[in-house]
């Protein structure tokens, strides 16, 4: 295996865990305005 | 260590790390569909060309004459609509004007517009569209707020293209 397969290889895996990274602090973001969204519902309906 | 079994080592990794992204992927998506967008939000987005967004009105197309004095203009399309939303009422294509289907895309981020922001036509829409969001409020909301509005029938835009812009 040459070296700049290697290279290759491990750019690629860096670009997927920057990605999967990224993605993950989305989704945080998301799950935590899901959550405001449905606390305002629910208290939209209890009024 | 064997070039062969190293290489299956990278591939592996790479696999891995891919299905992740693509899990992740879609939970996000599912996530987007849960957040309705505000009407604030929505106007923001019409006004920037760089955004390609379109506006489904899943509200009556029309009221029948008798129905016309007692309904609102928010109730149905043609009373009062959002700039270039596409009319799809009940997000039925049967109950869509014939001009408005071709400009009709499932694939590109949807907004749904009812009357009220009611989250049951929205779950039905949401299944053709899987870039939609809910728009909170509906067109009562966005009305209360001031934003421009049109009136009258679908008129599809001359240059082709799905999206409403103000």
């Amino acid at each position: 295996m040459s070296m700049t397969e290697r290279i290759l290889f491990w750019l690629g895996i860096l670009i997927l865990l920057i990605g999967l990274i990224g993605m993950k602090a989305d989704i945080s973001k998301l799950e935590h305005q899901a959550q405001q969204t449905v606390q305002a519902s629910s208290e939209g309906g209890e009024e | 260590m064997n070039p062969k079994i190293e290489r299956i080592i990278y591939i592996g990794i790479i696999v891995v790390l891919a299905g992740l992204l693509l899990s992740f992927g879609k939970k996000d998506l599912q996530l987007r569909k849960q957040i309705p967008l505000t009407v604030e939000e929505l106007y923001k987005k019409l006004g920037n060309p760089k955004i390609n967004i379109q506006v489904i009105d899943v509200r009556p197309y029309e009221v029948s004459e008798e129905e016309e004095d007692e309904a609102e203009d928010t109730d149905y399309y043609s009373g009062v609509h959002i700039p270039g939303a596409i009319p799809l009422p009940d997000c039925d294509e049967s109950k869509a004007p014939e001009k408005a289907l071709p400009q009709i895309s499932p694939y590109i981020p949807t907004v749904i517009v009812s009357k009220d922001g009611d989250p049951e036509i929205f779950k039905k829409c949401s299944k053709k569209f899987p870039f939609a969001q809910n728009l909170k409020g509906g067109m009562v909301a966005w009305d209360e707020e001031g934003y421009p509005e049109d009136e009258g029938e679908y008129e599809p835009p001359a240059a082709g293209g799905g999206g409403g812009c103000l």
